[in-house]
């Protein structure tokens, strides 16, 4: 079971009761709510946010891929996942990206939720402008999509 | 054929806009929108390298959502996205 969706602030918030409520199930022995914070500093500057962007329909394609892929790469058939992204501005300490993943046991619980954010930055169309206290901007350079892997 | 170029990450310092309207001849590739938006930083940004490096190192994605190579052919006018390098988390 897969929930993934792009929550794009400040219409809309993204809330760590949401995952939870969605992962819940006594099918489950072992759950794990990670999520990504915007963090004060970057390479010796002060930030005080981040502006994500998204091309939304390739990061949904990308979320329900890595979910599939699971089943795969690391045998783990029950499972409930819930993701999340946020795209606008997020302030200091605000939370950028909820993953929430349930398994029966722990070690399939760990090894999912890392599998998921690792590839999430390895491949879903998502950039960030950080800010800083200076009034500076500039967009944090990333890894560049492999177009090969993506056909 | 008229190209809207949807922009995304560092490509939006590009433009005010979300996106770019360019003209390609018939038959032409994604290489060849490439080398299109390279002599649009050309003529507007004073071949800036920085957006050069964007450009060149970017993937595209065509109107029906799938990440193209080089070599695709763009047969109609239609919507593309450039994909910069990327890192989200």
């Amino acid at each position: 079971m897969l929930h993934a969706k792009i929550i794009d602030l400040p219409k809309e918030k993204i809330n760590l009761e949401k995952a939870e409520s969605f992962i819940s199930s006594s099918k489950f022995g072992a759950s794990i709510v990670f999520y990504g914070t915007v963090r004060e500093d970057n390479e010796e500057k002060k930030v005080t946010g981040i502006t994500y962007d998204s091309h939304d329909e390739l990061v949904i394609k990308s979320f329900k891929e890595i979910y599939d892929e699971a089943d795969k790469k690391l045998n783990i058939k029950e499972k409930s996942v819930f993701i999340e992204h946020v795209k606008g501005y997020v302030g200091l300490g605000e939370i950028s990206i909820i993953i929430a993943v349930a398994c029966p046991h722990r070690s399939e619980a760990y090894d999912l939720s890392r599998y998921i954010i690792e590839e999430i930055k390895k491949r879903s169309p998502i950039w960030k402008k950080e800010h800083y206290i200076n009034k500076d901007s500039q967009w944090l350079k990333g890894n560049p999509i492999n177009v090969n892997e993506n056909n | 054929m008229k190209i809207k170029l949807e922009l995304f990450g560092a490509s939006k310092d590009l433009s005010d806009k979300d996106f770019l309207e360019l003209k390609l001849s018939s038959n032409s590739s994604i290489s060849d929108l490439r080398n299109e938006i390279i002599n649009y930083v050309d003529k507007n940004f004073k071949g800036n390298k920085d957006f050069k490096k964007i450009i060149e190192t970017s993937a595209f994605c065509s109107e029906n959502n799938n990440i193209v190579s080089d070599s695709y052919k763009i047969t109609k006018d239609q919507k593309i996205g450039i994909i910069p390098p990327i890192g989200g988390g």
